[in-house]
């Protein structure tokens, strides 16, 4: 029973996204409520996941018995055991959260429940997948829910939808001309075995060019800059009900991919004439940290800020695990399990400002912290673990990623998680100076929020507390997985 | 210069992929008509299944089927199975994406009454 966690943390959404409309097309309004208890027992099920994992340590799952070169193997490590526990985590904070934002035509929709339980049964397949094709499959599965979900609000999501789709799909078609590339020089697609295969071919052009599409693919999938064109659009008008669980998975899910993929197969000593590779990554996230943070510094939509804050933190997770020390790698995934939080609770907040105040833009935003006490303590929590102070999780990620830098004397990596701290401080103090100004017509009373709302802002403000409060744990399981996964 | 010539004349399949998917990027990013923008997307997916089925194609090999009787085989008989495989399967993820797309196309031109991307963005304004 135990080994079979990670298949079933799969089939529980997938099965019940296919059966939706076999049990509610009589009782429509039992869609949202099976959609939580979906993901209430995925919660539980990736609990108990994580004990199998601290106990026995990293679990290879072989389907139908074969083993890893020639079946399909998942890999159930710490990395995805702790990435599967914040996933379903957030997947419940925000059904709850949901709930109370949806749209009305899409409030009793069998489809859009559907997506949204398939999208997440992708989410899974992705993270624990050890072979480099079953990775495409899951991605697209995520992609293709993802792309209609950003675009289930109709109006201008469509477009931003449909480009959302050409890029998406483009950056499929490029990992898999990769995929190709490596299946040709090493016969095999397996990323235990191409561990094994590959160093000696490095050489090979055929390698480095696989390597290189499969990296292009992914980043569009992960927004890295300068190929994140899609996302700000795509996420300021997708449905709000579903945008902090888009937020704070698929970007994230696509970076753990490639984490996974630059872990097993490109060692930290491949050069290009006399560049480490892991280097030229390094400075890719040190571009998307800078650049991410200015864009979002001169953003006016709100949304649409949270968004490029997502985008310069891509950066940062880059920038941790490819220093190639534990300390960095340890520090970078665990500020993509902190920004998997922060982007949801941020587009929670930014989804309720919509909701009970028609806020847009910084400039509506004027005098809403006086109506609104639980927005203001739940958007400051989300400031502090944003900007990186303790004892948020923020802080533990963004230390042990500079740590990391210094450890590997890349002074320019450290200033930049400093430099983008700063620029973090000053779109929040944008943000501030207008939630606290004095509102220009006479204040209203404080607007009565739901339990449900509290209780997901709470909950989502905890848990970024929290994992502040447990990171020297969280850090020691996760150079664990390294220091097993061989690198 | 002669030797790139006779390299490329003796592979002409990966000269195929490689002017399919280099054409498909251009009707992708240089045509306003998102049906065409999707003809591109399409063609650029399909120049790489018609990679995949490239390299692993095979003279005068056989299905990989073994019999219960046939012993021992040579696999140099047998074309490999997996590129096959991942071709089927690439093939419905297209389909798929292929389906969703026109989906939104279609809803696209529905709310805008237009299938032209300038005329769109205007609208978006």
């Amino acid at each position: 029973m135990s080994s079979n966690l990670p298949v079933l943390l799969f089939l529980v959404p997938f099965v019940m996204g296919v059966s939706m409309p076999l049990l509610t097309a009589k009782r429509r309004s039992w869609c949202p409520n099976i959609t939580l208890g979906t993901f209430g027992v995925m919660l539980l099920l990736s609990i108990a996941n994580l004990r199998v994992v601290l106990a026995q340590g990293s679990i290879e799952y072989a389907f139908g018995g074969w083993a890893a070169p020639i079946g399909i193997a998942w890999l159930n490590d710490s990395i995805a055991a702790i990435v599967v526990l914040i996933m379903s985590l957030v997947a419940v904070i925000t059904q709850i959260y949901g709930r109370l934002d949806i749209a009305k035509d899409l409030e009793k929709s069998i489809p859009y429940y559907t997506l949204i339980l398939i999208m997440v049964s992708g989410l899974v397949g992705v993270i624990f997948a050890a072979d480099l094709f079953n990775v495409f499959v899951f991605l697209e599965v995520v992609a293709l829910t993802g792309y209609a979900l950003v675009g289930a609000a109709g109006g201008k999501g469509l477009v931003y939808a449909f480009r959302y789709l050409l890029l998406g799909s483009f950056g499929a078609s490029l990992y898999l001309l990769g995929l190709g590339h490596l299946y040709v020089a090493t016969g095999t697609l397996n990323m235990e075995d191409l561990a094994v295969r590959l160093p000696e071919l490095m050489t090979s052009t055929a390698v480095a060019g696989g390597l290189i599409y499969i990296f292009l693919g992914l980043s569009i999938k992960m927004a890295l800059i300068p190929l994140h064109s899609w996302l700000p659009d795509a996420y300021a008008n997708a449905p709000s009900s579903v945008t902090p669980l888009l937020a704070s998975t698929v970007t994230k899910v696509s970076l753990v991919a490639w984490i996974r993929i630059e872990y097993s197969i490109i060692a930290p000593g491949v050069e290009v004439s006399h560049v480490p590779v892991v280097v030229l990554l390094e400075e890719l996230g040190v571009i998307a940290a800078l650049i991410g943070g200015a864009l979002a510094l001169i953003q006016t939509n709100l949304k649409r800020m949270f968004a490029y804050g997502g985008i310069s933190h891509i950066g940062l997770i880059l920038i941790g695990v490819s220093l190639g020390n534990t300390t960095g790698f340890a520090g970078g995934m665990f500020y993509l399990i902190n920004d998997a939080v922060m982007q949801a609770s941020l587009f929670m907040i930014a989804g309720t400002l919509i909701y009970y105040h028609g806020v847009h833009t910084l400039e509506d935003l004027r005098g809403v912290g006086r109506q609104s006490p639980w927005l203001t303590g739940a958007l400051v929590v989300a400031a502090v673990a944003m900007v990186g102070l303790p004892p948020t999780g923020g802080f533990f990620g963004k230390w042990n990623i500079i740590l990391g830098a210094l450890e590997a004397q890349h002074y320019l990596a450290a200033f930049t998680v400093v430099a983008s701290t700063l620029l973090t401080l000053a779109y929040f103090l944008k943000i501030f100076s207008c939630w606290f100004h004095q509102p220009q017509h006479a204040t209203s009373e404080p607007l009565v929020v739901s339990n449900a709302l509290r209780f997901s802002l709470g909950a989502i403000s905890f848990s970024m507390i929290a994992l502040g409060l447990m990171s020297d744990t969280i850090f020691q399981f996760l150079i664990e997985s390294i220091t097993t996964g061989g690198v | 210069m002669f030797e790139l010539l006779e390299t490329l004349i003796q592979r002409p399949n990966f000269v195929v992929f490689v002017i399919l998917f280099l054409w498909g990027i251009y009707i992708m990013s240089a045509h306003p008509n998102l049906v065409k923008k999707l003809i591109g997307l399409y063609i650029v997916q399909t120049s790489v299944i018609f990679f995949l089925v490239a390299f692993s194609a095979k003279d005068g090999a056989t299905v990989p089927i073994i019999l219960a009787d046939s012993g021992l085989v040579d696999p140099m008989l047998y074309a490999n199975p997996l590129p096959h495989a991942l071709t089927v399967t690439a093939i419905v993820v297209q389909i798929a994406t292929l389906g969703v797309s026109l989906a939104l196309v279609s809803a696209i031109y529905r709310k805008f009454g237009s299938l032209d991307e300038d005329e769109i963005l205007e609208q978006l304004k």
